[in-house]
C-alpha cells in the first residue's frame, strides 16, 4: 500500500514539474555531486572520477538479496536499451553503505556481475553520512543474528546527475526498465 | 456403419462430459506452485528465491517456513519501502493463501532469503528447497528452483 502511495505522490509530483519524465526531476533541488569514498581497488577518490559525463547512483549494500539487486539489474538493462552512443557515455554507480562486509574486492564482483560499466564505491561512517546526508536520504544497521548477519535500510532511489556534476533525476524501484531508459535518455540527450 | 458412427460419435461427447464433470469436481492440484527461481548472487552473500502460489483448494493455507540442504538458513522476508527508505521485515506469522487466491513472492516484495550458501551456485543449477505448510497435508513441499542470472528483471 505504501509503495503505491509512494508512486501516486511521484506521478503527482512529476506531473507538478516536467511531464516527461518517469521519475522525479530533481535539477535545482538537490545540491550537486560531492564526495570522498573509496573505489574497487581500494583507492581514496572524490567526485571528480565522474565530472564530464551522467552518472547513475544507487545506495545500497550487496548481504542485499532482493530490492538491490533487482534495481541494479532494471538499471543496467535499462543502460543497455539506450543507444550505443548514450550507452557509452553513461556511468553507473553503487555505493554500498555497509562498508565492513563490502570490501573493495566484494564490490568489484558485485558490480562487475551486473555490468563492466558499474563501479563500486565505499568508505568510512563519516563519508557515508556525509553524502547520504547531503541527498537526505539515511541508512541503517539493525540488530545482528546469532550468526552476525544484519539487516542495512537504504535509500530505494537511483540518483541521475549530470556531466558537471549536477542533480538532475531521481528513478524509483518501482519504474519500469524502459521508463527508466527513457529518462535516462533524455538526461543523456540533453547533456549531449 | 451410420450406427457405429454414431456410437463413436456418442462415446466421444460422454467422455468430454465425463471429464468435464470429473474436472470440475477436482482441480488437479490443490496448491499450484510456478516459476520457482533462485537470483544468484555472487561472493556467498545471501540470495533471494521467487515463485508463484495458487491455493485451489478449499481451506486456506499458510507458508510458515522454508529449508534447504543448499543454505544454512532460510527466512520468509518481505521488502518494503517506506518514505523512500528500503528495508526487509521478516515475515513471523508466514504468509497466508485463502481459496482462489494467488499470491507471488516476487522482487521488490515477498521473498525467501537465502543465508549461506554451503556451495557455490551456477546460473542453471536446480535447488531443492522445502516449503514448510500448516493448513494441508502433507506439511512438507519439496519446490525444484532454477538458479537465474542476477540481471533477470
Amino acid at each position: 500500500m505504501n509503495r503505491v502511495l509512494i508512486f501516486v505522490l511521484v506521478v503527482v509530483l512529476a506531473g507538478c514539474g516536467d511531464r516527461s519524465f518517469h521519475g522525479k526531476d530533481i535539477a535545482h533541488l538537490m545540491p550537486p555531486l560531492a564526495f570522498d569514498l573509496v573505489d574497487e581497488r581500494g583507492q581514496a577518490v572524490d567526485e571528480s572520477i565522474f565530472a564530464g559525463r551522467p552518472v547513475a547512483i544507487y545506495f545500497g549494500f550487496s548481504h542485499c538479496p532482493d530490492i538491490c539487486p533487482m534495481t541494479l539489474a532494471k538499471l543496467a538493462a535499462a543502460a543497455r536499451a539506450l543507444p550505443e552512443a548514450q550507452r557509452e557515455r553513461l556511468q553507473l554507480a553503487f555505493v554500498s553503505v555497509d562498508p565492513a562486509r563490502d570490501t573493495p574486492e566484494r564490490l568489484a564482483e558485485y558490480t562487475g556481475a551486473f555490468s563492466d560499466r558499474m563501479i563500486g564505491l565505499t568508505g568510512d561512517q563519516r563519508q557515508l553520512t556525509e553524502l547520504t546526508r547531503r541527498y537526505r536520504v539515511t541508512y541503517g544497521y539493525e540488530e545482528p543474528d546469532a550468526q552476525g548477519n544484519y539487516e542495512v535500510s537504504h535509500s530505494s532511489a537511483i540518483w541521475v546527475f549530470g556531466p558537471e556534476l549536477e542533480a538532475r533525476l531521481m528513478l524509483f524501484d518501482n519504474l519500469a526498465i524502459s521508463e527508466m531508459a527513457a529518462d535516462l535518455k533524455r538526461v543523456l540527450a540533453e547533456s549531449g | 456403419m451410420g450406427r457405429i458412427a454414431a456410437g463413436i460419435a456418442a462415446l466421444v461427447v460422454l467422455s468430454a462430459g465425463a471429464l468435464w464433470w470429473v474436472s470440475t469436481l477436482e482441480p488437479a492440484e490443490t496448491l499450484e506452485f510456478s516459476n520457482p527461481r533462485i537470483r544468484l548472487v555472487p561472493g556467498g552473500g545471501p540470495m533471494a528465491a521467487y515463485f508463484e502460489i495458487a491455493n485451489h483448494g478449499d481451506a486456506r493455507v499458510r507458508v510458515t517456513g522454508a529449508r534447504s540442504d543448499a543454505f544454512g538458513r532460510v527466512m520468509i522476508h518481505r521488502s518494503v519501502v517506506e518514505d523512500g527508505q528500503a528495508r526487509m521485515r521478516h515475515q513471523d506469522g508466514g504468509v497466508a493463501i485463502v481459496p482462489g487466491q494467488r499470491v507471488a513472492f516476487a522482487p521488490g516484495g515477498l521473498h525467501l532469503m537465502l543465508m549461506r550458501p554451503q556451495k557455490a551456485l551456477n546460473v542453471g543449477d536446480s535447488v531443492e528447497i522445502v516449503l514448510e505448510l500448516d493448513g494441508i497435508v502433507p506439511t512438507e513441499w519439496p519446490l525444484d528452483f532454477i538458479v537465474v542470472p542476477i540481471t533477470s528483471p
